[in-house]
């Protein structure tokens, strides 16, 4: 433990490596951790000018009997200050510049494979996985390699997902989703942390993410044990068939009183007021939630509002999702 | 050198004093005397500052295992919200300003009180009140929401009747902040005294005004949402709650929109004290006088456009997040201004290394570390990992633990003399001073290690890796806790033991040193005319019993 702790101080003072920090473990870490060294190496040379010069100061210029006045010096110097406001200005404005590079990277999904997009629910005090095909766990399954998009959300409180060796995190809020996009890049176990105060079990409230390392890894793990019925494409299904959607939405793109949903999922639509809308989880859960909001052009605002619980509107989300995927 | 002969009044050997006029409980807690009040303010922030750590002590104790163990997790949940919410409300917040700040403002502005005297005393009742209810909301079983609120946790019905004791006591003392703000701004537009321009003004006027600007713009936001919170939970309004239609982040907008300026409110002040006191002990003329006023407002200016980087990982647009984060970057720059005038102050002056001088030098570290460390969460790319961690608390507590409570020490001791009459153990302050700036960092360097480690803050129980650093802390908070206690011997025992103070021990320019000490109930038998407040030639040291005096050659 002792070992433990000086090895730390003696890397953060060498300022090498991962050292004292978590391993690097998605594709935007490493950039994370540049940005990380720059500021902390910038830092340390002001902190060290600061106290070099108060130390100095005091014992050069310490009231004494040898030294019973201070000697006349001026009292401004605008070159100085000028000297003192631009350096460190421009020195911020790198750190703006390079960080802000860094997390537009952090934002996006990355080119390459198809992400795999997995729905997050926070609850006191455990987080659900749904993954692509189906399967729900109480662990995050990944692909190395391959981008994910976990669409977060909340039954309760305000929960936050972080993953250390990722270096990211995102708060999952009640009422809304959340979106978090990244590329693991080290096949692994690693620990997920709520970080955002939920009550009496936050610091309990712990799960892992297993990035396996490749596709098949990830399949044969999503076809073990898998019940049917569990899916949120199956909730959705049956949410859809009991509330009687079909009613008004129909399944095969023929007009009723309100627009099909076939091919709804990730169209764009025309409002009532001209703007446009992309029809993504947000879109839906509004348009369940408060279906006045955003009418689509042409259609009657008729409507009634229905108050779902998360799960059977992440299910319905799911489900629309799935008919646009399975044409 | 027109008007810096003025007489100085030979010491306390002159009569009555504010301590002295008047006599009997009521005549404290109706004075209208800005001198009493300032006093009144002084005995409840250092009660909630004791308050406010013990609990920082049971909950470090708690941590001293990874499991925790001293208590349960909803009782550590309870201590972590309490101490926040006593620490903030009713000693970082009002310490300084409301403290310091009354009994000095009317003194360096050479008025025999402030501009509203009745609003003052209103002004601390609603304080007081604020505090009492914060005490109830303990005795009824306490909070666990964590002192920033959050909804929908904190507006459940779950959490009883405490939360909303807590919004009360929020709003009251929040009002009494803002007309604390009022009656500061009014006092210096229209009681400077003749030969005083803005630009004569002592800096520690120019932060309390910068900071009067930002309790009257940002804190009715508090109180408005404290309100709402209320009326949500009673009245089930749907404003933060999802459940009735509202949104949980709409609350933290409001919050931070106050919370973020209300850092300012904390630091500006504290700014002002270190910037009379290091001009006075380094014997030297404030250097850059203008640069140090001009970026108080400044700081105040920009510290309202960056409450947003408080939201960085609430699923807030990337667009107002690099505005944010630039905002935030840019808050750095006149804090820099500030610290590099500080130190030219110093340049080649006669530095005299009494107590509040240590305090100060303490102040610089550790504010250039908060500062300093601020760029890291200002930073998007580093925020993301960082947010909600241990690096967080460590931040803040440099800046609203280290920084400004290195200032109010600073100032207590500077000002003691001139509020009780009698000098402080010198000995003892400088061991308190010692004391206080080892256990700090004690307390807080190895938190900057637990998080950049990955440990998120708000944790009853931590994983067995942390162990040492959270030892290391704990200790440290100890070594801070027994400083604090040396502090107040220094002082109280300065007031039975200690040396009679002279009008002016430091040798000191500004107005507040014209005046006996104790100051008279009017502070001064006529307005004095105000020469520099930096301006040190002709000050001629006489003897300890006698202080400084003004000689008329010059």
């Amino acid at each position: 433990m002792t070992n433990r702790f000086a090895s730390e101080i003696a890397n953060l003072l060498a300022g090498g490596g991962p050292g004292y920090m978590p391993a690097r473990a998605s594709s935007v870490a490493g950039d994370v951790d540049q940005v990380f060294w720059f500021i902390f190496w910038v830092s340390a040379f002001f902190l060290a000018l600061i106290v070099f010069l108060t130390v100095l100061f005091v014992v050069r210029y310490r009231h004494r009997a040898s030294r019973p006045e201070p000697e006349a010096t001026p009292s401004q110097h605008t070159g100085l200050e000028l000297l003192w406001t631009g350096i460190p200005l421009v020195l911020v404005l790198v750190m703006f510049a390079w960080s802000t590079k860094a997390y537009l990277a952090m934002t996006e999904t990355g080119t390459g494979a198809e992400p795999l997009e997995v729905q997050v629910t926070g609850k006191r005090w455990s987080w659900w996985f749904d993954h692509p095909g189906g399967k729900g766990a109480p662990e995050l399954h990944l692909v190395a390699h391959r981008p994910a998009t976990l669409v977060l959300s909340s039954t309760d409180v305000i929960h936050s997902l972080y993953v250390p060796e990722f270096r990211l995190k995102q708060d999952a809020v009640p009422g809304r989703f959340t979106r978090m996009s990244f590329t693991p890049n080290v096949p692994g176990t690693y620990p997920i942390l709520c970080t955002e105060y939920c009550g009496t079990n936050h610091s309990r409230m712990l799960a892992s993410v297993v990035v396996h390392p490749d596709q098949a890894a990830f399949d044969a793990w999503a076809r073990e044990g898998m019940e049917p019925g569990e899916s949120l494409v199956e909730i959705g299904r049956k949410v859809f068939a009991q509330r009687g959607c079909a009613a008004c939405h129909s399944l095969d793109g023929s007009r009723r009183v309100g627009p099909t949903v076939k091919g709804l999922w990730g169209k764009e639509e025309k409002l009532a007021d001209g703007s446009t809308v992309r029809v993504d989880e947000e879109y839906l859960r509004e348009s369940i939630l408060k279906p006045g909001a955003k009418v689509v052009a042409g259609f009657p605002n008729v409507m009634p509002p229905s108050a779902l619980p998360e799960r059977d509107l992440k299910g319905i989300v799911a489900y629309l999702q799935s008919l646009k995927e399975t044409p | 050198m027109t008007g810096a002969s003025t007489a100085a009044p030979a010491g306390a050997e002159h009569g009555e004093s504010y301590l002295t006029h008047g006599r009997g409980v009521a005549s404290w807690l109706l004075s209208l005397d800005h001198k009493r009040i300032g006093v009144m303010y002084l005995v409840i922030v250092s009660a909630s500052l004791f308050l406010g750590g013990v609990f920082a002590l049971l909950l470090r104790l708690h941590l001293w295992n990874p499991a925790g163990g001293l208590v349960s997790n909803d009782a550590y949940n309870k201590l972590f919200t309490l101490h926040g919410a006593v620490m903030i409300f009713l000693f970082v917040i009002p310490g300084i300003p409301a403290a310091l700040g009354n009994f000095v403002l009317p003194l360096q502005l050479g008025a025999k009180d402030v501009a509203f005297p009745r609003v003052n005393l209103l002004s601390f009742w609603l304080y007081a009140s604020g505090a009492v209810l914060f005490v109830v909301t303990l005795v009824v079983g306490g909070i666990d929401t964590g002192w920033t609120l959050y909804p929908p946790y904190s507006l459940e019905e779950a959490r009883g009747l405490g939360i909303l004791l807590a919004l009360s006591a929020v709003f009251l003392a929040g009002f009494s902040s803002i007309l604390t703000g009022v009656n500061f701004i009014a006092s210096i537009h229209r009681l400077r005294p003749p030969g005083m321009g803005w630009f004569e003004l002592p800096l520690f006027l120019w932060a309390l005004y910068a900071t009067g600007v930002i309790q009257i713009i940002a804190t009715p936001v508090l109180g408005i949402t404290a309100a709402m919170g209320f009326m949500d939970r009673i009245f089930h309004l749907g404003l933060f709650m999802p459940e009735y239609g509202g949104d949980p982040v709409l609350f933290q907008h409001f919050f931070w929109f106050y919370s973020h300026p209300a850092v300012y409110i904390m630091i500006l002040p504290a700014m002002g004290v270190v910037s009379e006191v290091v001009s006075v002990f380094s014997r030297k003329p404030i250097f850059g006088y203008r640069f140090i006023a001009m970026s108080s407002i400044a700081i105040a200016v920009i510290g309202f456009l960056v409450w947003g980087h408080h939201m960085f990982v609430s699923g807030q647009s990337k667009w107002m997040n690099l505005a944010f984060s630039f905002l935030t970057m840019l808050v750095a720059i006149p804090s820099a201004i500030k610290m590099f005038n500080w130190l030219a102050t110093m340049y080649k002056g006669a530095i005299v290394l009494r107590t509040p001088m240590l305090y100060v030098l303490a102040f610089f570290g550790v504010f250039a570390v908060g500062g300093l460390t601020g760029l890291f969460l200002g930073a998007l790319a580093t925020d993301i990992p960082l947010h909600d961690t241990y690096f967080v608390v460590a931040h803040f507590h440099f800046v609203m633990v280290g920084a400004v409570m290195m200032a109010f020490l600073a100032g207590l001791h500077y000002w003691w003399p001139k509020m009780t009459g009698r000098m402080y153990h010198e000995r003892l302050g400088v061991v308190s001073a010692v004391l206080v700036f080892v256990g700090f960092n004690v307390t807080f360097v190895p938190q900057f290690l637990a998080g950049v480690a990955g440990m998120p803050r708000r944790y009853a129980t931590y994983a067995p890796a942390f162990t040492l650093d959270n030892r290391i802390s704990t200790v440290g908070a100890f070594i801070l806790g027994l400083g604090l206690v040396v502090a107040l011997w220094s002082l109280l025992g300065g007031l039975r033991s200690g040396r009679r103070a002279p009008a002016n021990p430091w040798g000191a320019a500004s107005l507040e040193w014209q005046a006996a000490s104790p100051p008279s109930h009017h502070n001064f038998e006529e307005t004095p005319r105000a020469g520099g407040p930096y301006d040190f030639t002709g000050l001629r040291r006489v003897s300890d019993e006698a202080g400084w005096v003004r000689t008329e050659a010059a």
